[in-house]
């Protein structure tokens, strides 16, 4: 792919420029973690180029929270989003997967999609929740983007991934032909990132992941007491860039229909319940295994992805303080015991 | 742009049928054809109100009208109930994989439906009589609690018998606790499985009903040699979307939604907790 260079001052001259004609969200100071904003003369110096993920996972700006479905939402937004990371990139391929590729196509998604310019970011400081090394990710966009930034020590490497990204830039003379030492700069930067997001997550162990097919039994869960902590508020599911379970509710319109789309969470007690008041799933251990297993083995069967993507937002959102990487290392050594 | 998966296809009431003191079959005329094979299963919305998905009972063949047997046990079936002549109500679909009545051909074919499990065996039994000479003989098994509470009165203890004389149909009918009137058979439904004379080796069995009722039926299936691959299970899970996005209807990674809700025993016997 194409990758051009842009000193950071250009860079910032030629955002400003796209402020006027362009709705654009960009990661802005928060102090650890980014959080998402929209673009004005103001809070576009404060965008953050030189972190990792945002607070929000990048799936709300194509399937939000709640929505109208029945009518479908008339008016969508063209928008730029700017600092997706690698992580959710990758769950963007699961979002597609669901509600784009198969038989039955969702309306609103669909029309998202074709509304957005994706301009992805490279990790530059992962927090200590990250762990994409495990689940197979590079820190650094490869594909999925219309553009990605990789900031270097006076600008940025920028790489265009799609004809869009090329449209965005047009003909702006201040991009030029990255140079072989700017990419040579860029590659040790991302050789460093990995190496730190590996170190990070020495004590975690993913390698037999597989093996979680078919612990179903909530006896092997019941051994992992760090699920007791779990309070099932769903931040994990809320936050993770490739859950997309949600439910549907009719809305009173007299002799209309009127359908909304609703995130829902399977660690909630009621998502499997039916109207008969059972579920297959009572107990909170398999509500947390059953997670795991639909991230890690239902998603593979289901797309040929892994449905999990390593941004560790399941991590520093839970209020449980359950780290995750610990749990599945933990599982996985329970089974090969049992 | 598609037309809106989600919008459904408006239906007029023109009739609701009470069948037992807990089970209606409403009636319904779509505003446009609304065409299904039997096992598949569509999303009811009463609007302003909530959706369900059901198997319509109604035969496939049928392209007037298109029924569904109702059982109350939630909010959404509550007002199902209610439904008057005149009203509107919304269907989505067909969703789902039906019963493959290709592989059906040529075969003895044992059907066995218990409660409101009757009602997706009803549009498959309307659709297997239309077409009888394809198949060596139906054996139509059917239980429910009291006499009270059999679904399909009239069909079941009368037009339906009939046919036996004109095709290879006999009953064996059932009821867990009888009354004085009751000429037929007492036990749980899986007692009219005992003494069949069924050749297993060229038999499908199709099974629906509640879990209990399901999880041991198969079991005598199994017992008297029904292979795995030959027991047809209608399954049942929460469900919003009915194609495959929402999740809900997981049953490992299996979508009753796609994959089902038709299945065999052999596809589900390793996943969890099936019989809820």
């Amino acid at each position: 792919m194409e990758k051009l260079y842009i000193k950071f001052d250009e860079w910032q001259n030629f955002l400003n420029g796209k402020l006027k004609e362009n709705k654009i969200y960009a990661p802005i100071e928060n102090g650890l973690i980014p959080i998402y904003e929209i673009l004005n003369e103001e809070n576009f110096k404060k965008i953050v180029y030189d972190k990792a993920r945002t607070v929000e996972p990048f799936k709300i700006f194509l399937y939000p929270f709640k929505e109208r479905i029945v009518p479908e939402v008339e008016n969508i937004d063209k928008i730029v989003v700017m600092g997706v990371t690698a992580c959710d990139l990758k769950g963007l391929e699961i979002l597609d997967r669901v509600f784009k590729e198969g038989d039955f196509k969702d309306p609103n998604y669909t029309k998202r999609r074709e509304n957005i310019i994706i301009i992805s970011f490279d990790c530059k400081e992962p927090y200590p929740t990250c762990f994409c090394s495990l689940v197979g990710i590079k820190p650094y966009p490869e594909k999925n983007f219309d553009l990605n930034l990789c900031k270097t020590e006076n600008g940025f490497v920028v790489e265009i991934g799609s004809e869009k990204g090329r449209d965005f830039i047009g003909k702006d003379t201040r991009f030029y032909q990255a140079s072989e030492s700017q990419i040579r700069e860029r590659e040790e930067e991302r050789n460093k990132v990995i190496r730190k997001i590996e170190e990070m997550n020495r004590d975690f162990d993913f390698k037999n992941i597989e093996d979680l097919k078919g612990i179903y039994q909530k006896e092997y869960w019941e051994k992992l007491k760090d699920i007791e902590n779990c309070v099932s508020c769903g931040s994990c599911t809320f936050n993770c860039p490739t859950c997309v379970c949600f439910l549907l509710e009719d809305i009173t319109d007299v002799g209309n229909f009127r359908k909304v789309k609703v995130w829902d969470s399977c660690l909630f007690p009621g998502y499997a319940r039916m109207a008969s008041g059972a579920t297959p799933r009572p107990s909170l251990f398999e509500r947390y295994g059953n997670r795991l297993l639909c991230k890690y083995w239902y998603m593979m069967e289901n797309f040929g992805i892994l449905g999990c993507t390593g941004c560790g937002r399941c991590i520093s959102g839970c209020i449980g303080k359950i780290d995750k990487r610990k749990v599945i290392t933990e599982i996985l050594r329970e089974k090969v015991k049992i | 742009m598609d037309q809106n998966i989600y919008k459904p296809i408006k239906c007029e009431v023109i009739d609701n049928i009470k069948e037992s003191p807990t089970i209606n079959t409403i009636v319904l005329k779509p505003e446009k054809e609304f065409s299904f094979l039997a096992g598949q299963f569509a999303s009811l919305t009463v609007p302003g109100f909530g959706e369900a998905p059901f198997t319509p009972s109604s035969s496939p063949f049928d392209r007037e009208k298109l029924e569904f047997t109702v059982m109350r046990v939630g909010r959404v079936t509550e007002k199902i109930h209610q439904l008057k002549k005149g009203d509107i109500v919304g269907v989505r679909g067909p969703y789902g994989k039906p019963y493959p009545l290709e592989k059906f051909k040529g075969k003895e074919i044992l059907l066995v439906g218990g409660g409101v499990g009757l009602a997706p065996i009803r549009a498959l039994f309307l659709a297997l009589v239309e077409t009888y000479k394809d198949y060596k003989k139906i054996v139509f098994c059917c239980g429910a609690r009291t006499p009270q509470d059999y679904i399909y009165k009239d069909k079941i203890f009368g037009e339906w018998q009939n046919l036996c004389e004109k095709m290879p149909l006999s009953f064996r009918i059932t009821v867990d606790k009888k009354d004085k009137t009751w000429k037929y058979m007492e036990g749980v439904v899986t007692c009219t499985l005992d003494g069949l004379d069924i050749d297993v080796k060229n038999a499908v069995s199709v099974v629906c009903g509640p879990p209990i009722m399901m999880k041991f039926t198969t079991l005598k299936l199994l017992e008297i040699g029904f292979s795995e691959k030959d027991i047809y299970l209608s399954m049942e899970r929460k469900m919003y979307c009915g194609v495959g996005h929402c999740r809900h209807c997981l049953i490992g990674d299996l979508f009753v939604c796609k994959d089902g809700p038709v299945f065999t025993y052999e596809e589900l016997k390793d996943k969890p907790n099936i019989w809820v």
